[in-house]
């Protein structure tokens, strides 16, 4: 299988972006099952462990949204309502089954509608905690042991927990691919533009996770081996939002005079950065990396410490990488009903331009249409730059 | 805001039942109270309606600031506007929760100033000593709010209480999970005591406690029974009254004038119905409110929809109760009051999924319109969705589409505006659309 998609990283993953799924729809062809889920809060080790091929539905800046409407409501963050969208006009029929985690309420509580409309053969919501205490991580550790009986039921068969440990190997190695990809980014000018690089993480959220890191393995090695590439641009942004699973917006970005070069996303360095931990009982490793490790506005982390410390322990992450990165400007990128990042802005701009970054914030639809608006945005934040 | 472009305060609206003309005194009184207990040295906590900790808030002698109804209050007096657009300024998305904007855009105001901004009404959101959140499986601005509102009182410490229930699924039973929510639902609450003995000073009194969730219980009991009792034919109260009569249920929980309220109202019901006293004499269409909090500066509209001959029996809004009698477990056996509250959460949110089981395609949220529709004899189903809160308003479109294909096809409106914010507001669209569907419902009555 690996023999089928070496002959060049970055022409692959253009395959994969351009036609989203399609290999989905081959493995699908071949006897393979697959999964869809939603959002960075899915464990996929344990679709992985169980057989399935997890893939992540992901919606279409450049399709307007006309058969969701039907049955789901335009207040739904328009992310979610495009993904539906998408679903529903078929552009997933190969999935066999679908997980949605307890990420928003954009995504809680359109489950039912998801599943009822869809009528896949299987379907499961995981009902993550929003706390991050002792107890939560209990109960979210029961919550997966529901979901892993409830899958193997599915499956036919026992997910043992050898296959979750080979399954949290893997992904933990296509992670490790990742990182060293970021480290790419961090030279001046980036040895990868962020375009490429979004292009890259959102072809491998298709692909069973041998192949994604096949993939990545080619990718890394076609851009040490092209080396500096690009010219310098005068500036260095960071991108922080929720879900960006297209590249129009970084290429706009990219276009108007800057590099990205760092994120705070997902896909992006929110899911791909944190790995799990090897433990005795492999749901606690995954429990922990999915309620603790990842750090998302969907996620209450309880305050320890005073106000600054917490702060610190919410966004200190995105701090770091500001620096790590040489990072010069920060774009919060929130699309409107997004209810865990909508009530973040005010935190996170402070807490970035307290330490001298400046942050431009827009509130986005998820369509090419508002993509004028936001380049005269980008072009005036620039300009700001260069004074 | 100059007072010559305050909005005008709508006129008083008319009610059906003296139990609601008698809320907006009990409403005020909690609001207004909270600043005098203030004074007095009591403790205050920013709370919201529907997160298990009445009893216990209420057995500490904490002062509940309800911060959802402030924001109600301020809309239903068409006076949010202001405190909306402070929150905006903050960069905060005119998207999110309008209760919550409301509240931060007032937070960030009276903390600016450091007292109250001018005329805020009814004295205004007192500054709290804690704030408890609540972690489920609706709404985020549960947990979002507060954590935002830290960043104009970063001294105010929170606690977010972790408040899931089991989903409903196909291939497994609520039963197979229920003990792991209980158990974690009640590590959350020892949490929640903890947490209010170390800001009190004080010692949780688990026997008044004990008897407060026992009380709670006999007030759940006896407001089921009273709004079942507007099953009768004239309805004696309609949702525009329900909208008043669910304060206690959701303000005054655990507190013995809650239960004294509930009383006057079922009294209240029974004698109108031996009158055969119904909120309009002549019903011609028997309604349910579908889901959907209301615009609470719109509440006149449901006078609108009786002046067309249709009334309101029942509604799934507010109606955060069931009879405890009723559950499929002996809650009186459970003697551990923290136990109790969650075993009572768990079996409200799971009420209607044995229901749902036995329709194939079916869901719970649909099986209670169903049963609702059977039991109080209704034509048609109106619901509102407001665009700025998700956890009531999503869903609302394919509840009336399932109910569709698993029941049969009854009229439906939706209507559509907000709980707050009135700029999304049209009274002559609104009306308009309401006289359209009193014209299906006549048609398909005369079919
Ligand atoms: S963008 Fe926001 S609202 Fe939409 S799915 Fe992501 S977290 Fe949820
Ligand atoms: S989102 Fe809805 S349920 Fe949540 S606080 Fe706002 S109005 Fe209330």
């Amino acid at each position: 299988m690996p023999g089928e998609i070496t002959g060049g990283g970055l022409t692959t993953v253009d395959k994969y972006y351009q036609d989203y799924g399609c290999r989905a729809r081959e493995l699908k062809k071949q006897g393979k099952q697959i999964i869809g889920y939603l959002c960075a809060f899915t464990p996929v080790e344990i679709i992985t462990a169980a057989g399935f091929i997890p893939f992540r539905i992901k919606g279409d800046v450049n399709e307007p949204i006309t058969k969701a409407d039907t049955e789901m409501e335009t207040i739904v963050c328009p992310l979610v309502r495009s993904c539906f969208d998408m679903a529903l006009k078929g552009k997933y029929e190969f999935l066999d089954g679908l997980v949605v985690p307890h990420a928003c309420d954009s995504i809680c509580r359109t489950y039912d509608i998801w599943k009822y409309s869809l009528n896949l053969p299987y379907a499961h919501f995981i009902n993550m905690p929003h706390g991050t205490g002792d107890a939560s991580l209990e109960f979210y550790q029961e919550v997966l042991n529901t979901f892993r009986t409830s899958l193997a039921k599915f499956a036919g068969k026992e997910i043992s927990d050898q296959a979750l440990a080979e399954a949290i190997k893997l992904h933990n190695q296509n992670r490790a691919r990742v990182k060293e990809l970021y480290q790419l980014r961090k030279a001046s000018p980036p040895l990868i533009s962020g375009e490429e690089l979004t292009k890259v993480l959102i072809a491998a959220m298709s692909l069973p996770v041998e192949e994604s890191i096949e993939m990545l393995g080619g990718v890394i090695d076609e851009v040490k081996g092209r080396g500096a590439l690009f010219a310098q641009k005068p500036a260095r942004i960071m991108v922080i939002g929720a879900q960006v699973d297209d590249i129009a917006f970084i290429k706009l970005i990219e276009d108007s005079g800057a590099w990205v070069v760092a994120d705070d996303l997902c896909p992006g360095a929110r899911e791909f950065l944190a790995s799990v931990d090897v433990t005795a009982d492999p749901i606690a490793g995954l429990a922990e990396r999915y309620l603790r490790k990842i750090k998302c506005g969907r996620t209450y982390r309880e305050m320890t410490g005073n106000y600054e410390e917490y702060l610190e322990d919410r966004f200190g992450h995105m701090g770091r990488m500001i620096d790590d990165f040489g990072v010069d400007r920060v774009v919060l990128y929130i699309y409107k009903y997004c209810d865990p990042y909508g009530f973040e802005v005010p935190q996170i701009k402070s807490y970035i331009e307290a330490k001298g970054t400046p942050v431009l914030y827009l509130e986005d639809e998820y369509s090419m249409s508002t993509i004028g608006r936001l380049r005269t945005r980008i072009q005036a934040f620039l300009e700001l730059l260069v004074k | 805001m100059s007072e010559e472009k305050k909005p005008e305060e709508r006129k008083k609206r008319r009610t059906a039942t003296e139990a609601a003309a008698k809320i907006g005194p009990i409403q005020k009184a909690n609001i207004q109270g909270v600043a005098q207990a203030r004074e007095e040295g009591k403790k205050v906590a920013y709370t919201f309606i529907c997160c298990c900790y009445d009893e216990i808030i209420r057995a500490m002698d904490i002062v509940p600031m309800w911060t959802e109804t402030y924001a109600g209050i301020c809309g239903a007096k068409r006076d949010a506007q202001r405190f909306l657009e402070r929150a905006e300024s903050e960069n905060f998305s005119r998207s999110l929760c309008t209760y919550a904007l409301c509240g931060l855009g007032f937070d960030a105001w009276r903390e600016e100033l450091g007292e109250m901004p001018p005329e805020a009404p009814w004295g205004g959101q007192v500054r709290p000593d804690m704030m408890l959140g609540s972690g489920q499986m609706l709404c985020d601005p549960r947990n979002k709010w507060y954590q935002a509102a830290q960043h104009y009182m970063p001294d105010v410490p929170i606690y977010d209480v972790g408040l899931p229930w089991p989903p409903y699924e196909d291939d497994y039973d609520y039963r197979e999970v229920q003990d792991y929510y209980v158990k974690y639902i009640v590590k959350e609450l020892k949490g929640l005591v903890k947490f209010l003995e170390k800001h009190t000073g004080k010692k949780m009194d688990w026997e008044r406690l004990s008897e407060l969730v026992d009380l709670t219980d006999k007030t759940w009991n006896l407001i089921w029974e009273a709004y079942e009792l507007r099953r009768a034919v004239p309805t004696p109260m309609g949702t525009g009254d329900a909208m008043n009569t669910m304060v206690p249920m959701v303000f005054n929980m655990g507190t013995q004038e809650g239960y004294d309220y509930y009383k006057d109202l079922y009294d209240e019901l029974k004698l109108k119905i031996a009158n055969k006293e119904g909120v309009i004499p002549d019903e011609k269409y028997r309604l349910v409110w579908g889901g959907g909090l209301p615009s609470w500066f719109a509440l006149s509209d449901f006078n609108y929809f009786n002046s067309k001959g249709a009334v309101f029996p029942v509604e799934t809004t507010y109606r955060m109760i069931e009879a405890i009698y009723n559950f499929d477990m002996d809650l009186t056996k459970i003697t551990d009051p923290l136990e109790h509250i969650a075993w009572r959460w768990v079996k409200f949110w799971t009420y209607w999924h044995d229901r749902a089981r036995k329709r194939p395609g079916s869901h719970p949220d649909v099986e209670r319109l169903i049963k609702y529709i059977e039991d109080y004899k209704i034509d048609g189903i109106v619901m509102h969705e407001a665009f700025s809160c998700r956890s009531w308003h999503v869903g609302l479109i394919w509840q009336l589409n399932q109910l569709k294909r698993v029941y049969r096809d009854i009229p439906s409106l939706i209507l559509e505006s907000d709980i707050v914010d009135i700029s999304s507001y049209n009274e002559a669209d609104t009306r308009a659309r309401i006289d359209a569907f009193i014209d299906t419902l006549e048609a398909v009555k005369s079919r």
